[in-house]
Order: structure tokens, then C-alpha cells, then sequence
């Protein structure tokens, strides 16, 4: 006999919750593609703007950049993110990689791009501590380093944001697996260890990393903020152009754009399948070298680079703040100076009232997007509990395929859908619609973050509390959930971050009526006052870590007292 | 545990209903007809909310909106809420988006700023309210006949459809301190690229500066502008604008990243001019060399030229979308915009520097007084010295223009 329960309506209100707004999104976006579009007169179905799209003279060129940099940053982001893994595991590096890590993805993207690009580009931070001295430049140099049409400079970006969060994949992938007994009978037998790595490791984390490999891959190749702001600027990214013909004044462009997206979600897919196929070909043919017995590599030599490596990104990191704080505090500040002739709070003190507003909007709108999010998920992870218990099987790879795919589908193959369908219920602009259009994106990191330690919290704890107070509640509220307080602030932190960073849904389901931090940096960005974009970029930075700040230190504080629920 | 998850449930369901229900359409607002008088307008304003969309990539404009909003709220009653926009084109696409929904009612937008293109695409596509300035007291103090531009919006009829908020005119900027004499024509700044490599450049079109600086160019170039003046279809478009593209052909490789990069727009170009990246930017703000010295966005050297033969310029407006919920209010605001206080303060180089759409002539005593305590900007070219505004070509050669322009261009 099978029992039920109550909590079975969490998983179900989750499939809803992500999958109505994708599913129904993307028909909305592709019946305009196929020329059905009632309101300008298009209600034939052709495939005439498949053909406009495909003799768009932009179109070469913004797919060729695309291409460029979203695969690009895939793969050297892989491959760094191995390299400084593989050569740093058990030196003294390694602390300081852990610890590094998380401001590093804390850091939003629009805010790091906007840092980058007032490090290295020809009138850069960089360059302007070197000139006149050493390069003889009275005037910036004409380099192409920013924005070049083939989209390096976005590869760049990509790659350096995108690298920290692939190593953080690959530490909790390593949590999964037997790593340290596999090292130690690698290296029992002999084996180097980067050879311990390349053929006994790697292969077990694989099958692993496989979901947010493909992330990494969807995400590069349809970013929209950080391409803006260092991306080719004649012909944008195809994400972009395709924003661009959404929002074009000519009507009749939507139907362009909406053939835009649905071409940019194949080329997505066919890039994520090209992925799996490669993997498959790679694990054959190097199967039979698995066990060829070598136990020695040339890789072992390199191992200096990785240290490099390692500290170069966090060093980027500061840097890119650094420069950040400078501006937002300048007055005057002409190349080649080195530093500002003049300093002013005026740009503070000015943006001030203004990013209070900001803030208190995107704080509620992440708040509320993540505390849904994270009730739903513990709700989620409770049913699979009592699932367990009463003999039933949780597809546990199916439940997070479900969570990946708002990652791993191009929001802006999407969003335009979604956005007209909020119109049609007439909640658009609405708090209901932001945060719901958040949490799509909120939902999968709070349960990628909280699945693991929930799944493998003892529930022999819970099960006494319950036997001692006959409440299954209270043994939750009072046993479980305090237990579980360190991983699921954190869990909240990572959620709001993410809502924090999220550029297209607030500005697609917002009206325009709800600015955020993030919308208004990236605006401001195409601004000419550096000096408002870096107040606007760091402050930008703040509110994530002061969110971090606060979900680190809260346990310490609550269990002030209980020596053994602190870290 | 199962009841709670149940109540927690039944509460968010609850919420999302309320949340759906609490947007449903009420008819506080008027509807826009011959008959209504200023005062039954104002009447209707007072307490509403009007939704301004306007683009939000200058503080200083920004700043300026705010000070009208209080302005309007003191007097009025009226709140008046910038929503800033990245594109004015995303505003057209929503109220057409809106339309596409059956959302006729209770819009997100009460009013936008615009012109040009979104103001032609607006109205063809029925997104406008109906004829409304005319019902403005301070339509009256409006140059129309001095400023043509006012009633002909990139040559698509205003018909009252839209409100004059500013005045625009192509100007260029360079740095006195750096280049000694400015070029005339747009001949003569090809000879200064040539002369000066890497440090001359434009933004690519379809941005909005992007599209101006290739018509100012053919506008120059043509052998005969009249053509430009008629739609696109009725020409040789291929000989009309064969001189321009000879033209960039000849430019690019001098330019700027060799031509092979853009700007994105004029903002872009001030941060180049600023850092010494480049020598001439340009602008459709007569006073934003001014205002930029004031900010310290650019050295106090820098100056401002227009060419020999004239140069661009056009109006900007502020329009009510079809489905506003507080046209009163949008009208109320609107009408304030165009007040002589509203247009003086914009017109000051230390706080907008916007020229004014109003006729001086045309203003009481206090309001030229306004005017004539304004400061002139150390950059900002006298309205003599402005020389020949050019009209803008027909709407139509935009499109054809521009995609010429990427077909050519775009590797």
C-alpha cells in the first residue's frame, strides 16, 4: 500500500513554479518567430523571418563572436579551474583557495565587468600606472583590447568569473566521491599525482560536473549584462542583438527577435549536446589508457603556473576593487595619472538617497524570492525524507535535471515569452511577478546549495527528538532546522545573490517600474561618468557580502552559547 | 509538520491571488476629448500617479526630473515616478506588448519621453492618446512657428499627439588645448582624421548618434539633400547615398581601433574625449561641453563647433501612451514641463543646460526675466553661432540607412 502526504505538494508546486514560466515562456517567444503575432497584424505562419534573420547583416558576425566567446570560456574555464585544482589539493595553497573562493563568486558580474574594464582597457588603471615613465603615453593607446569584435575581452571576463565558480562545482563534486582514498591508493601504487588525477579522479567526477559544465556553456553564450559592458559593441553578442531587436522602436522587429531566440536556444542546444558527445567520444578513447600503467606526466612540471594561477585571481579580484573604490571616490582623474588629481565624496553623497531606494527594492525582491525558495526546497528534501522512509525511490538525477534547467536555457529565449504572458494576466510590473521571475532563477541554487548536507543530515537526531516530545513539528523546528541553520543561511546568502545579479527578468517582468542595483549599474555603465559607475558597481558588490557577512556570522552569534553547533 | 505545510501552502496561494487581483483596472482617470477643460484636469490629477519613462543614463537629467516631480507634487498633487529606461524603444515594445495582452486599461506607462523613430512607430501603431497638448495652457508659450521641429517630429506629424520638452541640434566638441583649429565640414574632418590616425571615430549605427552622424555626413555629401527629404522608396537609394559610403570607406581605416570597433553612443565618446583617446567627439546637447567642464567630466579646454553648412536638430516630446491610468496627471505633468519656471531651470547649463522649445517673444515679464538671468556655459556655442539647424531626412531613410550601413560594415 502506498501512503501519502502533505508534503508531496512541495515538489509539485516546484514543477510548477519553474517549469509553467519555461515551458509556457518559450511557445509565447515562438509563435512570434513563426509570424503569429496578432496585435501588428501578423497572424500568418511563415518562415520568412527565419530568412530575414538568417540575411540580417549582423547576423554572421554576432553569432561568430558568440560562438567565440561562450565556447571559449567554457573550456579554458574547465580546463583552469583542473589545472589549479589538481596541482594545489594538499599544499598550502589550498586553504587559501577555499578562502578565496567565496568572495570571488560573491562579486556580480555586471560590477566585475565594469572593474575589468577600468583596469585593462587602453585608458585603464593599468596602463595609466605605467604611462608616461615606462610606455611614454601622453595619450591612451589605440589598442583593441575592449569590446573587440570578436568578443576575446567577454571570453576574458567570462572566463575569470566563471573559473572560480567551476572550481567550487569541483570541490563538492570531490565530496561525492572516494577522493582521498582513491589518492592514497593511487599513490601507494606509484602514480604521480597529477596522473592520480587524470586517471582516476577525473573520470569519477565527470558524470558529476556534467550539469554544470553545460550551466557554464548555456550562460556564456547567452549573457547579456557582462557582453554590454566588454562584449563587441558592432555587432553586439547575438543575446544582445536579440534584446535589442525586442526593444527596437519598429514593431515588426519583435517577430525578428522572437526567430532570434528561438535560433540562439538551438545553437545552445546544439552547443550542450556537442559537449556530451565529446565527453562520451574523450571517456572512449582514452579509456584504454586508463589503465596503460604510466604513472609519471609532463603536466607535473608545470605546477608553478597553477600557484600563478591561484593568486592571480584572487589578485584580480582586489584589484578590480581597488580601482572601483578609487573612482567612486574621484574627483578629476585624467590619463596619465596614476592616481586622481582630485577627490570628492560629492558622487556618494549624491548617489546616496538614490541607492537606498535601489537597495530596499532589490533586498525585498530577493529576500522574498529566496525565503519562497528555501521553504520550498526544505519542503522538497522533507518529502524525499518521508519518501525514503516509507520505501518509495526519489529519482534524485531527474529532481536535478529539474533545478538545472533554468540554467541551462538561455533566459533570453524566454524572458520576451514570459513577459507577454504576464501582460495577458495582467500582472505585470506587479511584486508577484518579480519575485516569481526570480525565484526561477533563486530556486535551483538554494537546492543545489542545501541538497547535499540536507540529504546527509543524521536523521537518528530527529528521530529521538521525536520520541521524546511526540511532536513531529517541534522535533523539525526545534532539533532539525536549528542543526541545519549554518547550511541553510548560506543557502539564503547564495539565493540572494542570485536574485541580487539578475538583470533581464527585472527588466522584462518589471515594468520598468522596478529598478534594481543591478539594473541601474548596468544603465549606468553605458553612462559617460565613471564616477557614478563605480559608486553604483561597489555598491552593487556590498549588498551580496554584507548578506554573506551576516549569514556567516548569525550562527555564531545564536549559538553563542552551544559550544558544539559552531564551526 | 503536514498541517503547517498545508497552511504555508493555502497563504501563498492566497498571497499570489491577492497579488493578481490588487492591478485590476479602476477608472479614476479621464478620458482625453475637445470638451475637457484645464481645470476639470487638474481636478482629476490631483492624488494620481503618473509612471514617467524616461532614459536614466544621465544623473544630471535625472536630477532634473526629480526636481520637476516635487514641483508638480507641491502644486498638483500629482506624483510623478521616473521609471529609467536603458532604450526608449523597450517603453514601445511594452505598450505594444501590453496591446498584444488586451492590457488597454491600467498600462505601465503614463508618459514617455521621445521622438523620431519611437514616436513614429507609437503612432502607427495606435499606442498614442488622443490629440492632448492643445487642452495645455502652456502649449500656447510653444515656438512652433519659429521651430518647426516642434510640429514636425523627424518629418512624422506631431498632431498634438506628443508635448515639446527640449530642443537638440548635432554639435561636435574637441579639445582647444590639443587641436588648434577645428574642421568645417565634413570633408575637412576626413582630412583630420588622415591627419590625426586612431583618434577620430563614431558611434555605429543603429545607435541613435550613430544614425545622426551618417545623415549630417550625407546630408553634406549628397549631391542633391532634397531627396533625402521625400520617403526612401521614391529615390535612387543606391546613387543618393553612394557619396556616403565612399566616404566611410575612405575614413575608417583612419579611424579609431581602425575602424574595426564602435562607440556605443555619445556618452562613450565624452569618457574617449575625457581620457585623450580621441580628438573630436560630438553631442545633441548644445550645452553638454558645458556641463560636462562644470562636472569635471572634460577639461575646461574643450569647445564646441558645428560645421559651415549647418547640422541636425530636432525636438524632443513627451507623449501619453493609449492606456495610461493617470492621463490627467500625465497631462498636468506634461503641461508643467513646459512651463516658462520648468523650461528656464532646464535650459541652465549648470543644471541641464536643454535648450528651451518655448518662444521668448511669446513669454510675460517674469518668464523672460527667467531666461535673461540664465549663464552661458564657457563651451556653449550663442544661437547665432549655432548657424543652420537641418532637418532631419525622412523617417524612412533611418532604416535603410542603417542596414546598408551594417551590411557594409558589420564583419
Amino acid at each position: 500500500m502506498r501512503v501519502k502526504s502533505t508534503l508531496v505538494l512541495f515538489p509539485i508546486l516546484c514543477l510548477i513554479l519553474l517549469l509553467a514560466p519555461i515551458l509556457l515562456g518559450l511557445v509565447s517567444t515562438w509563435l512570434p518567430a513563426f509570424g503569429y503575432m496578432p496585435v501588428i497584424g501578423a497572424t500568418h505562419f511563415s518562415l520568412s523571418y527565419f530568412n530575414a534573420l538568417f540575411q540580417h547583416p549582423a547576423f554572421t558576425a554576432s553569432v561568430t563572436s558568440t560562438l567565440v566567446s561562450g565556447i571559449g570560456a567554457t573550456v579554458l574555464s574547465l580546463a583552469l579551474a583542473f589545472w589549479v585544482i589538481m596541482h594545489l589539493y594538499g599544499t598550502r595553497s589550498w586553504a587559501f583557495l577555499q578562502k578565496s573562493l567565496s568572495p570571488l563568486l560573491a562579486m556580480p558580474h555586471a560590477a566585475f565587468a565594469i572593474g575589468i574594464a577600468l583596469l585593462i582597457s587602453p585608458s585603464g588603471w593599468l596602463l595609466r600606472i605605467i604611462s608616461p615613465d615606462i610606455t611614454g603615453f601622453d595619450s591612451p593607446p589605440d589598442w583593441l583590447i575592449l569590446k573587440d569584435p570578436k568578443g576575446y575581452s567577454l571570453l576574458f571576463v567570462l572566463v575569470l568569473k566563471e573559473t572560480p565558480f567551476l572550481i567550487l562545482m569541483i570541490l563538492s563534486a570531490l565530496n561525492q566521491i572516494k577522493f582521498r582514498e582513491t589518492f592514497w591508493v593511487g599513490s601507494s601504487l606509484g602514480y604521480s599525482s597529477i596522473r592520480i588525477w587524470s586517471r582516476l579522479v577525473i573520470p569519477q567526477l565527470m558524470p558529476k560536473l556534467r550539469l554544470p559544465i553545460l550551466a557554464v556553456a548555456a550562460y556564456s553564450l547567452s549573457v547579456v549584462d557582462i557582453s554590454l559592458i566588454v562584449g563587441p559593441s558592432a555587432p553586439p553578442t547575438f543575446a544582445v542583438l536579440i534584446n535589442r531587436w525586442f526593444n527596437d522602436p519598429d514593431v515588426s522587429m519583435r517577430l525578428l527577435g522572437s526567430a532570434g531566440a528561438v535560433v540562439l536556444f538551438l545553437i545552445v542546444a546544439l552547443v550542450l549536446l556537442s559537449i556530451l558527445i565529446i565527453e562520451q567520444l574523450l571517456a572512449k578513447t582514452t579509456a584504454s589508457n586508463l589503465v596503460n600503467g604510466s604513472r609519471r606526466s609532463i603536466i607535473s612540471t608545470l605546477r608553478p603556473l597553477a600557484y600563478g594561477l591561484n593568486y592571480s585571481l584572487s589578485i584580480i579580484g582586489i584589484v578590480c576593487l581597488a580601482v572601483l573604490i578609487i573612482w567612486s571616490f574621484t574627483q578629476v582623474w585624467r590619463f596619465p595619472d596614476a592616481l586622481p588629481s582630485a577627490y570628492s565624496l560629492k558622487y556618494w553623497a549624491k548617489s546616496w538617497p538614490n541607492l537606498v531606494d535601489l537597495s530596499i527594492t532589490s533586498v525585498t525582491i530577493a529576500l522574498a524570492s529566496t525565503l519562497i525558495s528555501a521553504i520550498i526546497v526544505v519542503g522538497c528534501l522533507e518529502f524525499e525524507v518521508w519518501a525514503k522512509r516509507n520505501g518509495q525511490s526519489i529519482n534524485h538525477q531527474r529532481v536535478l535535471l529539474l533545478n538545472y534547467l533554468p540554467l541551462l536555457i538561455p533566459q533570453i529565449a524566454f524572458i520576451f515569452g514570459v513577459q507577454v504572458l504576464l501582460l495577458w494576466a495582467h500582472v505585470e510590473g506587479t511584486w508577484f511577478s518579480m519575485v516569481w521571475s526570480h525565484l526561477i532563477f533563486v530556486l535551483p541554487y538554494v537546492f543545489l546549495t542545501l541538497s547535499g548536507v540536507y540529504r546527509g543530515y543524521d536523521q537518528r537526531f530527529y528521530d529521538v527528538a521525536l520520541t521524546l516530545s511526540g511532536s513531529k513539528w517541534k522535533s523539525f523546528y526545534q532539533i532539525k532546522l536549528p542543526m541545519l541553520l549554518k547550511p541553510l543561511l548560506y543557502s539564503t546568502a547564495i539565493g540572494c545573490s542570485v536574485s541580487l545579479a539578475q538583470y533581464l527578468p527585472t527588466l522584462f517582468a518589471g515594468a520598468g517600474r522596478f529598478s534594481t542595483v543591478t539594473t541601474e549599474t548596468v544603465n549606468l555603465a553605458s553612462g559617460s561618468d565613471r564616477r557614478v559607475m563605480a559608486v553604483y558597481a561597489l555598491w552593487q558588490f556590498a549588498i551580496p557580502l554584507i548578506i554573506f557577512a551576516l549569514a556567516i556570522g548569525l550562527p555564531n552569534r545564536i549559538f553563542k552559547d552551544r559550544v558544539a553547533m559552531k564551526s | 509538520m503536514k498541517k503547517t505545510a498545508l497552511s504555508i501552502l493555502s497563504a501563498s496561494a492566497l498571497t499570489l491571488a491577492l497579488a493578481a487581483c490588487s492591478d485590476s483596472p479602476d477608472s479614476k482617470d479621464i478620458e482625453i476629448s475637445q470638451e475637457l477643460t484645464w481645470d476639470e484636469i487638474v481636478d482629476k490629477a490631483k492624488g494620481q500617479k503618473v509612471y514617467f519613462n524616461a532614459w536614466g543614463g544621465s544623473e544630471t537629467i535625472n536630477d532634473y526630473i526629480s526636481w520637476a516631480a516635487e514641483r508638480v507634487k507641491e502644486d498638483y498633487g500629482v506624483e510623478v515616478e521616473q521609471v529609467k529606461v536603458t532604450e526608449t524603444g523597450n517603453v514601445v515594445s511594452r505598450i505594444l506588448a501590453e496591446k498584444t495582452a488586451g492590457r488597454n486599461e491600467d498600462g505601465s506607462v503614463d508618459l514617455v519621453w521621445i521622438n523620431g523613430e519611437n514616436f513614429k512607430a507609437m503612432k502607427e501603431n495606435e499606442l498614442l492618446a488622443q490629440p492632448y497638448t492643445q487642452l495645455l495652457p502652456n502649449y500656447e508659450l510653444v515656438d512652433t512657428e519659429g521651430k518647426p521641429t516642434t510640429v514636425f517630429d523627424f518629418t512624422t506629424p506631431v498632431d498634438n499627439m506628443e508635448a515639446p520638452w527640449g530642443m537638440a541640434q548635432l554639435v561636435f566638441m574637441f579639445d582647444s588645448a590639443k587641436v588648434p583649429q577645428a574642421p568645417g565640414s565634413i570633408t575637412e574632418l576626413m582630412k583630420f582624421a588622415a591627419d590625426n590616425p586612431g583618434r577620430v571615430t563614431y558611434p555605429a549605427p543603429p545607435s541613435f548618434h550613430g544614425t545622426t552622424f551618417i545623415k549630417q555626413a550625407l546630408l553634406e555629401l549628397a549631391d542633391d539633400a532634397s531627396a533625402l527629404y521625400q520617403p526612401v522608396d521614391e529615390s535612387d537609394f543606391e546613387m543618393v547615398s553612394k557619396p556616403l559610403w565612399d566616404f566611410l570607406d575612405q575614413l575608417h581605416p583612419t579611424m579609431w581601433r581602425g575602424g574595426e570597433a564602435f562607440t556605443q553612443g555619445a556618452d562613450e565618446m565624452k569618457q574617449l574625449l575625457n581620457d585623450g583617446e580621441i580628438l573630436i567627439s560630438l553631442s545633441f546637447n548644445p550645452n553638454d561641453a558645458s556641463n560636462a567642464i562644470a562636472n569635471q567630466e572634460l577639461p575646461d579646454t574643450v569647445r564646441t563647433y558645428v560645421h559651415n553648412s549647418g547640422t541636425i536638430g530636432n525636438t524632443h516630446f513627451v507623449a501619453i501612451p493609449y492606456n495610461s491610468s493617470a492621463k490627467a496627471g500625465a497631462m498636468v505633468f506634461s503641461n508643467f514641463l513646459m512651463s516658462a519656471e520648468a523650461q528656464a531651470r532646464k535650459a541652465n547649463p549648470e543644471v541641464w543646460g536643454d535648450p528651451t522649445v518655448l518662444a521668448y517673444n511669446k513669454l510675460d515679464s517674469k518668464g523672460k526675466a527667467l531666461f535673461d538671468d540664465l549663464p552661458i556655459g564657457v563651451a556653449t556655442l550663442s544661437a547665432d553661432a549655432l548657424g543652420t539647424v537641418l532637418r532631419e531626412p525622412h523617417t524612412s531613410w533611418v532604416a535603410a540607412l542603417e542596414n546598408e550601413w551594417q551590411k557594409r560594415y558589420l564583419k
